[in-house]
């Protein structure tokens, strides 16, 4: 049962999110007083109304007001968003309630690619040449007045949704109407929302494709400073045309004077977009020019993948370990309770959010014993339930499931990963 | 029972628990939770899982043919899993019962599971499923043993990206507040077959 206790966390959970069992479980575990705050009420918000709050989570300021009226009652002493929306809202009400936070202008650049891109460039950050393009020019006189290969971004999507590489200028053209279409039906996903932003649905941005190998930081800002919690290798290239992501692996196989090169790039891209405090998930690439910064966010990693993170509490001479979750590192933070030294645990680790097999509806999913049977797959979680539509990159952003595998090394989780995903069979009506 | 024809889909919840779902029915009885090798003792099913070496297993609940493991060990349920899976195989070969049922001396000294359970049951009937129903779900008393509850969802609620909101911030809160004297919840609803979720999520 619930343990009383000093603290009380506002955790921002939208009703999409795939986050929910894991922060819930993170604050359960750490015994700290709960509200959560969603979009739409509860159904048990009048019998838990110090639990269970609805603020505008598509409007920071207005959502400010209503946790400050909400903390007069219920005193909070920290707040958490768990994607790009919530961080800028949790900006908003850290500022009102002064609490622990972000500055909302900061939150805000790390949302929007345009903006993110402009500040980077301007503070020095190894970012590709990109440009801002809006959706009523003409794709045809765009086409060629852009360098190829290039990479056509939605500012705000997720997930890489509507991200597509062109090589050509007629490739260009067929990318920019198919975005187009794309951000035409993201933003009537958001008609009912009062206070859309909706310069972000009526612009493209254009950028030179970076070619190299991906990777992904884990990190947290305590004061400015990055800690860094864990690189992730993504072994797949991601070379296009859509940007689907599949394997992440930690440790980094990556040389240790590139690693550090990557951790700096990304403690310099959060200084520069005025980051201070909370989680970043950073993705960069790395060539012979050294790390790119492809995107920076104010948020954990998405989707179910914090599973593949576990970290140690080594408390000298009492020869006790305890083991944190992600989201158990992140409240600690928000709450100002004790932060000691981390490290992710000894073995490598690894996640695949599972490639969308195809278009249809989801009927069922056959081979899942033979894929938890595989060596070091710890886990298996198929999201996607019997009935529910797949829709593939780069009109999709849901993935069906992540695979889980822990081992001696990242070689060995990865061929684990792929073994399992090999098992798999999704079984799709598509008419 | 031919073992071998037995089918048992392992569902790690998280590093410390997991259900594990039969293709036979485990124990027809109700639900039966056992905390402790001593509360398990004379359930072939719950004594072979309590004994599995370096599980450090601390609960194990069985319903119908739904077996959910707790265990304190950071050993992977990969690891775990196979042996759960040969104790559920082993126990459904037997002669016997994998699971008795529960005797009535076996309720904790000073609390009263019956008196509980329909405390809890008149707050599930007048006050939860009225308000999970207006998302088109329900919440199902399987039993309380020990003073902990346990639960199956259904229809919205099952599979729904918030159930743990409800679970946790709606039906513990409530139950804390209108039956102090109930422990825990336990949620041994198979999340991954529920079709109609109210709430599905998306990556970030």
């Amino acid at each position: 049962m619930l343990r009383p206790s000093t603290h009380r966390l506002l955790l921002l959970l939208p009703t999409a999110t795939y986050r929910t069992a894991a922060f819930v479980e993170a604050a359960r575990r750490l015994g700290v007083g709960l509200t959560v705050a969603s979009e739409r009420p509860s159904t048990f918000q009048h019998a838990n109304p110090g639990g269970l709050v609805t603020l505008d989570l598509s409007d920071p300021d207005r959502a400010a007001a209503q946790a400050r009226a909400f903390a007069r009652e219920h005193p909070l002493q920290g707040v958490v968003g768990v994607d790009d929306d919530t961080a800028v809202v949790a900006a908003a009400i850290a500022g009102a309630l002064g609490l622990r936070g972000n500055d909302v202008a900061a939150a805000r650049a790390a949302r929007d690619k345009h903006e993110q891109r402009t500040s980077l460039a301007a503070a020095g950050v190894a970012v590709p040449h990109f440009r801002l393009v809006r959706v009523d020019e003409d794709p045809r006189r765009l086409a060629a007045g852009v360098p190829y290969p290039c990479v056509l971004k939605p500012l705000r999507l997720a997930a890489s949704r509507g991200v597509i590489r062109a090589d050509t200028p007629e490739g260009f053209v067929a990318a920019f109407e198919r975005v187009k279409r794309i951000l035409e039906q993201a933003g009537c996903e958001k008609r009912d929302e009062a206070s859309v932003e909706w310069h972000a649905y009526r612009s493209i941005l254009v950028e030179d494709f970076v070619p190299g190998r991906e990777v992904a930081l884990e990190g947290l800002l305590v004061a400015g400073e990055l800690r860094v919690l864990a690189l992730f290798d993504k072994p797949d290239p991601l070379d296009g045309p859509y940007f689907e992501e599949t394997i992440y692996v930690t440790p980094s196989r990556l040389p240790a004077d590139e690693q550090r090169a990557v951790a700096a790039c990304a403690e310099r891209a959060a200084a520069a977009l005025g980051l201070r405090e909370g989680p970043v998930h950073a993705e960069l690439r790395v060539n012979g020019s050294g790390p790119w910064l492809i995107e920076l966010a104010a948020r954990p990693i998405g989707g179910q993948c914090s599973g593949a993170l576990r970290f140690e509490i080594r408390e000298t001479g009492k020869g006790k370990e305890e083991t944190l979750s992600l989201e158990e590192i992140v409240i600690r933070h928000a709450l100002g309770m004790n932060l000691p030294a981390l490290e992710r645990e000894p073995q490598a680790s690894g996640v695949m959010m599972i490639p969308v097999p195809g278009a249809g509806v989801l009927r069922e999913v056959r081979g899942l014993d033979q894929a938890r049977g595989q060596p070091l797959v710890e886990e298996i979680i198929i999201t996607a339930h019997p009935g529910q539509e797949l829709v593939p990159w780069p009109e999709g952003a849901r993935y069906p499931g992540f695979i889980f595998a822990r081992g001696r090394t990242p070689e060995a989780v990865e061929a684990a990963l792929r073994a399992a995903h090999r098992q798999l069979q999704f079984v799709i009506a598509s008419d | 029972m031919n073992p071998a024809e037995i089918r048992i889909t392992a569902e790690p919840i998280d590093t410390g628990r997991c259900k594990f779902v039969v293709s036979e029915p485990v124990h027809a009885g109700g639900a039966r939770r056992f905390a402790s090798p001593d509360e398990a003792s004379g359930s072939p099913l719950a004594e072979a899982i309590f004994a599995l070496p370096g599980a450090d297993v601390a609960e194990v609940i069985v319903s119908g043919n739904l077996v959910t493991v707790v265990k304190r060990s950071p050993v992977p349920w990969q690891t775990v899993g196979k042996a759960v899976g040969e104790a559920i195989r082993a126990a459904l070969a037997g002669a016997g019962p994998a699971v008795v049922p529960k005797p009535a001396a076996a309720a904790t000294p000073g609390t009263d599971d019956d008196a509980l359970y329909e405390r809890v049951a008149d707050l599930f009937e007048s006050q939860v499923n009225p308000m999970v129903a207006r998302h088109g779900g329900r919440v199902e008393l399987i039993d309380v043993q020990d003073a902990v509850v346990m639960v199956r969802m259904a229809g919205g609620c099952q599979g729904c990206g918030m159930a743990d909101v409800t679970l946790r911030q709606g039906i513990e809160a409530m139950l804390q507040q209108h039956v102090p004297d109930v422990k825990g919840v336990v949620d041994i609803t198979d999340h991954a077959a529920g079709s109609n979720p109210y709430f599905a999520a998306a990556k970030k």
